[in-house]
Protein backbone atom coordinates (compact mmCIF):
# COMPACT_ATOMS: atom_id res chain seq x y z
CA UNK A 1 0.00 0.00 0.00
CA UNK A 2 1.62 3.48 -1.38
CA UNK A 3 2.45 5.69 1.74
CA UNK A 4 -0.20 8.87 2.59
CA UNK A 5 0.64 12.15 3.66
CA UNK A 6 -1.69 13.55 6.25
CA UNK A 7 -1.41 17.50 7.13
CA UNK A 8 -2.75 18.65 10.36
CA UNK A 9 -3.64 21.94 11.16
CA UNK A 10 -4.49 24.56 13.52
CA UNK A 11 -3.94 28.51 13.97
CA UNK A 12 -0.53 28.33 15.87
CA UNK A 13 0.30 25.15 14.62
CA UNK A 14 1.45 24.15 18.41
CA UNK A 15 -1.90 23.72 20.33
CA UNK A 16 -5.10 21.81 18.93
CA UNK A 17 -2.98 20.01 16.37
CA UNK A 18 -1.20 18.27 19.10
CA UNK A 19 -4.15 16.88 20.30
CA UNK A 20 -5.64 15.74 16.72
CA UNK A 21 -1.97 14.75 15.20
CA UNK A 22 -2.31 11.97 18.42
CA UNK A 23 -5.89 10.88 17.08
CA UNK A 24 -5.39 10.86 13.44
CA UNK A 25 -1.73 8.66 14.49
CA UNK A 26 -3.99 6.19 15.83
CA UNK A 27 -6.77 5.96 13.78
CA UNK A 28 -4.69 5.22 11.14
CA UNK A 29 -2.92 2.82 12.82
CA UNK A 30 -5.79 0.87 14.12
CA UNK A 31 -7.16 1.26 10.15
CA UNK A 32 -4.00 -0.24 8.86
CA UNK A 33 -3.44 2.94 7.19
CA UNK A 34 0.17 3.87 6.52
CA UNK A 35 0.55 7.55 6.50
CA UNK A 36 2.88 10.19 7.27
CA UNK A 37 1.43 12.96 9.43
CA UNK A 38 2.66 16.60 9.91
CA UNK A 39 1.77 19.17 12.20
CA UNK A 40 1.53 22.46 10.75
CA UNK A 41 -0.20 26.14 11.21
CA UNK A 42 -3.01 26.81 8.68
CA UNK A 43 -1.41 29.02 7.54
CA UNK A 44 1.16 26.72 5.97
CA UNK A 45 -1.49 24.59 4.37
CA UNK A 46 -1.31 26.29 0.67
CA UNK A 47 2.38 25.60 0.46
CA UNK A 48 2.82 22.11 1.63
CA UNK A 49 -0.42 20.51 0.12
CA UNK A 50 1.80 19.32 -2.84
CA UNK A 51 2.46 15.61 -2.72
CA UNK A 52 -0.11 16.00 0.59
CA UNK A 53 -3.84 13.45 0.39
CA UNK A 54 -5.77 15.29 3.40
CA UNK A 55 -5.68 18.26 5.43
CA UNK A 56 -6.72 17.96 8.90
CA UNK A 57 -7.81 21.64 10.77
CA UNK A 58 -9.74 22.44 13.84
CA UNK A 59 -9.58 25.54 12.61
CA UNK A 60 -11.65 27.74 9.57
CA UNK A 61 -9.95 27.74 6.25
CA UNK A 62 -8.27 30.98 4.84
CA UNK A 63 -8.39 29.84 1.76
CA UNK A 64 -9.27 26.26 -0.77
CA UNK A 65 -7.20 23.75 -1.12
CA UNK A 66 -6.47 21.02 -3.97
CA UNK A 67 -6.72 18.20 -1.53
CA UNK A 68 -9.77 16.65 0.61
CA UNK A 69 -9.91 18.69 3.78
CA UNK A 70 -11.78 17.36 7.59
CA UNK A 71 -12.37 19.70 10.01
CA UNK A 72 -11.80 18.37 13.49
CA UNK A 73 -13.47 20.44 16.26
CA UNK A 74 -15.23 17.42 17.56
CA UNK A 75 -11.58 16.10 18.90
CA UNK A 76 -11.51 18.88 20.90
CA UNK A 77 -14.98 19.35 21.84
CA UNK A 78 -15.38 15.65 22.15
CA UNK A 79 -18.84 15.85 20.37
CA UNK A 80 -19.14 13.48 17.42
CA UNK A 81 -15.42 12.32 17.14
CA UNK A 82 -16.53 9.11 15.51
CA UNK A 83 -18.04 11.05 12.61
CA UNK A 84 -14.44 12.88 12.01
CA UNK A 85 -12.76 9.49 12.77
CA UNK A 86 -14.99 7.96 9.58
CA UNK A 87 -14.49 10.84 7.04
CA UNK A 88 -10.72 10.86 7.80
CA UNK A 89 -10.40 6.91 7.40
CA UNK A 90 -13.09 7.41 4.37
CA UNK A 91 -10.80 10.22 2.95
CA UNK A 92 -7.64 8.22 2.62
CA UNK A 93 -9.23 4.89 1.74
CA UNK B 1 5.91 18.15 32.45
CA UNK B 2 2.19 17.82 34.29
CA UNK B 3 -1.06 19.81 34.06
CA UNK B 4 -0.17 21.65 37.53
CA UNK B 5 2.80 22.87 36.68
CA UNK B 6 1.34 24.83 33.45
CA UNK B 7 -1.15 26.79 36.47
CA UNK B 8 -0.47 29.77 37.79
CA UNK B 9 -2.39 31.17 41.03
CA UNK B 10 -1.07 34.63 39.83
CA UNK B 11 -2.89 33.69 36.17
CA UNK B 12 -6.09 32.51 37.36
CA UNK B 13 -9.54 34.90 37.53
CA UNK B 14 -13.02 33.73 39.08
CA UNK B 15 -16.45 35.40 38.13
CA UNK B 16 -14.32 37.92 36.06
CA UNK B 17 -17.04 41.14 34.95
CA UNK B 18 -15.27 41.39 31.87
CA UNK B 19 -17.87 41.97 28.51
CA UNK B 20 -15.30 41.00 25.54
CA UNK B 21 -12.46 38.95 24.95
CA UNK B 22 -10.65 41.98 24.02
CA UNK B 23 -10.87 42.66 27.99
CA UNK B 24 -10.20 39.27 29.12
CA UNK B 25 -6.53 39.18 26.67
CA UNK B 26 -5.41 42.75 28.03
CA UNK B 27 -6.22 41.44 31.52
CA UNK B 28 -4.61 38.39 31.12
CA UNK B 29 -1.51 39.22 28.95
CA UNK B 30 -0.63 42.51 31.39
CA UNK B 31 -0.32 40.07 34.22
CA UNK B 32 1.56 37.58 32.07
CA UNK B 33 4.10 39.89 31.09
CA UNK B 34 4.62 41.91 34.38
CA UNK B 35 5.56 38.16 35.41
CA UNK B 36 8.20 37.91 32.38
CA UNK B 37 5.85 34.68 30.94
CA UNK B 38 5.77 36.58 27.14
CA UNK B 39 7.30 38.78 25.08
CA UNK B 40 5.99 42.14 24.74
CA UNK B 41 4.41 41.02 21.67
CA UNK B 42 2.54 38.60 23.31
CA UNK B 43 -0.80 40.73 23.40
CA UNK B 44 -0.75 42.11 20.08
CA UNK B 45 0.04 38.54 18.40
CA UNK B 46 -2.95 36.79 20.34
CA UNK B 47 -5.79 39.27 19.65
CA UNK B 48 -4.37 39.20 15.98
CA UNK B 49 -4.52 35.36 16.08
CA UNK B 50 -8.03 35.10 17.21
CA UNK B 51 -9.22 37.38 14.74
CA UNK B 52 -8.02 35.51 12.18
CA UNK B 53 -8.25 31.76 13.58
CA UNK B 54 -11.08 32.34 16.41
CA UNK B 55 -11.05 29.52 19.44
CA UNK B 56 -14.58 29.75 21.29
CA UNK B 57 -16.43 25.88 21.29
CA UNK B 58 -19.74 25.69 22.10
CA UNK B 59 -20.69 22.50 24.25
CA UNK B 60 -23.60 20.80 25.76
CA UNK B 61 -25.27 23.43 27.85
CA UNK B 62 -22.04 25.63 27.94
CA UNK B 63 -19.46 27.63 25.99
CA UNK B 64 -15.42 27.56 26.33
CA UNK B 65 -12.42 29.34 24.63
CA UNK B 66 -8.70 28.68 24.21
CA UNK B 67 -6.91 31.24 22.97
CA UNK B 68 -3.22 30.42 22.37
CA UNK B 69 -0.68 32.05 20.16
CA UNK B 70 2.76 31.52 18.70
CA UNK B 71 5.32 29.71 20.75
CA UNK B 72 7.49 32.75 19.83
CA UNK B 73 6.21 35.16 22.11
CA UNK B 74 6.13 32.37 25.17
CA UNK B 75 9.50 32.47 27.49
CA UNK B 76 7.83 30.38 30.19
CA UNK B 77 4.60 27.68 29.58
CA UNK B 78 1.49 29.03 31.25
CA UNK B 79 -2.58 27.79 31.35
CA UNK B 80 -4.42 30.76 32.43
CA UNK B 81 -7.85 30.28 33.54
CA UNK B 82 -11.19 32.94 33.96
CA UNK B 83 -14.25 32.39 34.49
CA UNK B 84 -17.37 33.95 33.53
CA UNK B 85 -20.68 33.08 34.74
CA UNK B 86 -22.55 35.65 32.37
CA UNK B 87 -20.29 34.58 28.91
CA UNK B 88 -17.61 36.22 26.93
CA UNK B 89 -18.56 36.57 23.37
CA UNK B 90 -16.01 34.27 21.45
CA UNK B 91 -16.41 33.69 17.46
CA UNK B 92 -16.79 29.99 16.95
CA UNK B 93 -13.40 28.00 16.37
CA UNK B 94 -15.55 26.56 13.56
CA UNK B 95 -17.77 28.94 12.08
CA UNK B 96 -16.77 32.73 12.78
CA UNK B 97 -19.77 33.99 11.43
CA UNK B 98 -21.14 32.44 14.99
CA UNK B 99 -20.47 33.59 18.36
CA UNK B 100 -20.56 31.56 21.35
CA UNK B 101 -20.31 33.42 25.36
CA UNK B 102 -17.47 31.46 26.75
CA UNK B 103 -17.87 30.71 30.47
CA UNK B 104 -14.20 29.81 30.60
CA UNK B 105 -11.45 30.57 28.72
CA UNK B 106 -7.83 28.78 28.76
CA UNK B 107 -5.21 31.26 27.43
CA UNK B 108 -2.21 28.44 26.18
CA UNK B 109 1.10 29.97 26.73
CA UNK B 110 2.83 27.09 25.01
CA UNK B 111 6.05 26.91 23.08
CA UNK B 112 6.86 23.40 23.03
CA UNK B 113 5.19 22.06 20.29
CA UNK B 114 4.81 17.87 20.22
CA UNK B 115 5.90 17.65 23.69
CA UNK B 116 2.73 18.82 25.47
CA UNK B 117 0.41 16.52 24.71
CA UNK B 118 -0.58 15.23 27.61
CA UNK B 119 -1.16 18.59 29.23
CA UNK B 120 -3.12 19.63 26.27
CA UNK B 121 -5.15 16.20 26.31
CA UNK B 122 -5.92 16.84 30.38
CA UNK B 123 -7.14 20.17 29.12
CA UNK B 124 -9.67 18.66 26.97
CA UNK B 125 -10.65 16.11 29.17
CA UNK B 126 -11.11 19.00 31.51
CA UNK B 127 -13.38 21.10 29.21
CA UNK B 128 -15.66 18.03 27.63
CA UNK B 129 -16.78 17.43 31.20
CA UNK B 130 -20.06 18.71 31.78
CA UNK B 131 -19.48 18.05 35.80
CA UNK B 132 -16.28 19.80 35.97
CA UNK B 133 -16.51 22.87 33.86
CA UNK B 134 -20.27 23.44 36.72
CA UNK B 135 -17.62 22.86 39.25
CA UNK B 136 -15.17 25.75 38.39
CA UNK B 137 -17.79 27.89 37.36
CA UNK B 138 -19.11 27.34 40.97
CA UNK B 139 -16.36 29.01 42.32
CA UNK B 140 -15.47 32.11 44.00
CA UNK B 141 -11.81 32.20 44.71
CA UNK B 142 -8.50 31.31 42.35
CA UNK B 143 -7.39 29.50 44.82
CA UNK B 144 -10.14 26.78 45.02
CA UNK B 145 -9.98 26.68 40.87
CA UNK B 146 -6.48 26.02 41.40
CA UNK B 147 -6.76 23.21 43.82
CA UNK B 148 -9.57 21.40 41.80
CA UNK B 149 -7.82 21.80 38.45
CA UNK B 150 -4.82 19.73 40.30
CA UNK B 151 -7.03 17.21 41.73
CA UNK B 152 -8.91 16.10 38.68
CA UNK B 153 -5.85 16.27 35.93
CA UNK B 154 -3.85 14.09 38.05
Amino acid sequence: MEKKKVLVACGAGIATSTVVTNRVERILKENGINAEIEQIKISEAKGKQKGADLLVSTTILPTTYDIPVVIAVSYISGINQEGTDKKIIDALK
Amino acid sequence: MYFEDFLKPELIWTNSDASTHLEVFELIAAKAHKELFVEDNFLEKIKEREETFPTGLELEGYAVAIPHTDPECVKEQFIAVLTSKEGIPFKRMDDASKEVKANIIFMLGLNEPHSQLEVLQQLMGVLQNKETVEKLLSFDNESDILEYLKGVTK
